[in-house]
């Protein structure tokens, strides 16, 4: 059972059946993630070139960070360029104020974020999603949570922490 | 329901975020990573047959594979250096042998293992046994050429093989299509030549009379005419299987 | 109707291979069953165009296969796995299934994903560039079944296409075969009977180049009740009405 820097490094030598396997393990969350920003058909083009892009440059991979992130990079490149062939799409997604973006890189931005906002625990995620989300005040947040205000303000400060790791995660 | 997931296989849609073929995705990766690419040759046959089909099946003869070049070239190249008299290096004597072999393990049930299936495809079997034996002989021919003005061969001989050649190429394609077997074909057309050359050999005391002596053109131009009607009616489209 | 056979025969000299058949075929999955020497061969390759028949009439896709140019056209929609099919050693899968794509002049900007789309569906997506010399005989057999419908035939021909497979491979096999009957016409060829049974929605039993039976596969089960050869109820029909054939 080879890991992902093995079989990135067997698809740099030429082996279709490790980008298989990569796919097999790597393109159901990678589908997932692009299908918060995209419709079906858009993703499936954007995986597609995904995969032909790590078969080309699979060579040029160093194993440091990891591959799954790797992948996202690449996947979220092909569907920037996707969307700036097409435009943007009229997905619903939650608003998040976004000054100097153009519409494709804040499509994807919101994507990274809510997929990072889904892999934070509970409480600094609500937290999190009430305050920057939907733009509540701390009051109404305490009282919705109820909790202190307090309590609001330091999980706020550290799901931000955990926000800025997540996201860094795939840079 | 889960469906075990068998080595090989793709796992089942079950794990795709919805709306997402994944195994159409996949499809398309491995279409572009798997595919082939054309090498020139097959290009420029494919756009000068006009038959993409056809042209992967003359750059796939057998007998025009590289290895088989090689040997033909390595032949002919033996005979362009031997000589046993002044000015009659010896390929005169291989070309129609070597061409004979060649063409016989062109095309045919005893060359091609896929036979039956390929008579079923659409690219007619007639025009891979036209393309594939008119190339095996024209390049035959060439490196023939090339070989004999090489040594410095009187003009006779320089050319005078070409004749033989035709009529026991056809001879060794007709026996390998009728007998269903490359190498009796192969066989046939060798046979044929040796005992040619020892009869001239017999008759003239010149072996190399069965290449350059104009009286024995004519037969064996009817020679190959009439094999080449044997080969006709043996692959006649619709024939007795 | 895609297949149309009216009264057709094909003798080999005195060997009535097919002893006059009337078959008339639409699309779904058609099974054949019968003994070795039956003539179920012979009218597959009639089918396959490989074969003109001695005397009758066969139609194919609605077209006479006699004239060379209807013939070509029903060649680039047929889809035909020989009973025995050799195989190039050199090749590699991918490389045969597409050498015949082009073969039955597939537009070549369709050949690569119509390769692979093949490929996957036999479930040889882990070997497609191995050699086929390096191949078992199981995997070979599906190599000729991805051959057969890398052009999404009309008709698509399989005599005996489960030879050399095992059980598993036989039930993802039964599987492809009821995935393909939707808009195609399937003859599918064997002398294992349960093969048939599940997959196909009509089934012949040929015996001495007649057609002996003709029905759905329940029906052949329905022959074979109190009849004591067959471990299984499809093989006590089979063996049944072979038994009266012969008689």
């Amino acid at each position: 059972m080879m890991d992902d820097d093995e079989l990135i490094a067997a698809v740099a030598a030429g082996d279709d059946t490790a980008l298989r396997e990569l796919f097999t393990r790597h393109a159901p969350w990678l589908a997932a993630r692009l299908r918060a920003a995209l419709p079906p058909s858009d993703v499936e083009d954007v995986l597609q070139e995904t995969f032909l892009a790590v078969w080309r440059g699979a060579g040029a991979y160093r194993p440091q960070g990891t591959p799954g992130a790797w992948m996202w990079v690449i996947a979220r490149n092909q569907a920037a360029l996707l969307l700036r062939r097409c435009g943007p799409v009229a997905e619903s997604l939650p608003e998040i104020p976004q000054a100097g973006l153009d519409p494709s890189e804040a499509a994807l931005a919101r994507a990274e974020i809510a997929a990072a906002l889904d892999g934070l625990p509970g409480l600094d995620g609500d937290v999190l999603r009430l305050m920057y989300v939907e733009d509540r005040p701390v009051a109404e947040v305490a009282a919705l949570l109820g909790v202190p205000a307090g309590t609001v303000k330091s999980r706020a400060h550290r799901a931000r922490r955990l926000l800025r790791l997540a996201l860094g995660e795939s840079r | 329901m889960t469906i075990p997931n068998v080595p090989g296989r793709l796992p089942p849609a079950l794990d795709s975020p919805d709306g997402v073929d994944l195994d159409r995705v996949w499809a398309g990766v491995a279409a572009q990573v798997w595919r082939r690419h054309p090498g020139w040759t097959e290009r420029t046959a494919a756009r000068l047959l006009r038959s993409p089909g056809l042209a992967r099946a003359l750059v796939t003869t057998p007998s025009l594979l590289m290895p088989w070049l090689i040997s033909t070239v390595v032949a002919f190249g033996v005979g362009a250096l031997v000589s046993i008299g002044p000015g009659q290096p010896l390929v005169w004597l291989i070309a129609p042998g070597v061409a004979a072999v060649g063409i016989a393990f062109a095309y045919g049930p005893g060359t091609d293992p896929a036979w039956e299936l390929s008579l079923s495809c659409a690219v007619p079997d007639r025009m891979v046994l036209f393309a594939r034996g008119a190339a095996v002989f024209a390049v035959n021919a060439a490196l023939g050429l090339l070989a004999s003005t090489v040594s410095g061969a009187a003009a006779a001989l320089t050319f005078g093989w070409l004749v033989p050649m035709t009529a026991v190429s056809a001879l060794a394609l007709a026996v390998s299509v009728t007998a269903r077997s490359a190498s009796v074909g192969a066989g046939a057309g060798v046979a044929a030549w040796t005992i040619t050359v020892l009869a001239s050999q017999t008759a003239s005391g010149q072996a190399t009379a069965a290449a350059t002596n104009m009286h024995v053109y004519l037969p064996y131009l009817a020679v190959a005419v009439c094999c080449a009607a044997v080969v006709g009616y043996a692959t006649r489209p619709q024939r007795e299987f | 109707m895609n297949v149309e056979m009216r009264d057709t025969r094909r003798s080999f000299g005195k060997n009535r291979a097919v002893a006059g058949v009337d078959l008339q075929l639409g699309t779904g999955v058609f099974g054949l069953l019968g003994p070795n020497g039956a003539g179920k061969t012979s009218l597959l390759r009639m089918l396959a165009t490989v074969l003109p028949p001695t005397s009758g009439e066969i139609r194919l896709l609605g077209r006479d296969p006699r004239g060379a140019a209807a013939r070509r056209e029903i060649r680039r929609r047929l889809g035909y796995l020989p009973q025995s099919l050799g195989y190039y050693p050199s090749f590699t899968v991918v490389e045969f299934i597409e050498y015949f794509a082009l073969l039955k002049e597939m537009p070549s900007s369709a050949v690569p994903g119509a390769v692979a789309a093949a490929v996957e569906r036999v479930d040889l997506g882990a070997k497609a560039r191995a050699k086929l010399r390096t191949l078992s005989g199981g995997m070979l057999r599906r190599v000729g079944i991805a051959q057969a419908i890398v052009n999404n035939p009309d008709l698509l021909l399989l005599d005996e296409p489960t030879a050399g497979l095992d059980p598993e491979q036989r039930v993802h096999f039964r599987r492809l075969l009821r995935s393909l009957g939707g808009n195609s016409t399937v003859v599918v060829s064997t002398h294992l009977v349960e093969d048939v049974g599940t997959a196909c929605s009509e089934v012949a039993l040929m015996s001495a180049g007649k057609v002996v039976f003709r029905g759905t596969p329940d029906e052949l089960t329905a022959r074979g009740a109190g009849h004591e050869v067959g471990d299984a109820p499809l093989e006590r029909g089979y063996s049944a009405v072979l038994a009266e054939a012969r008689s």
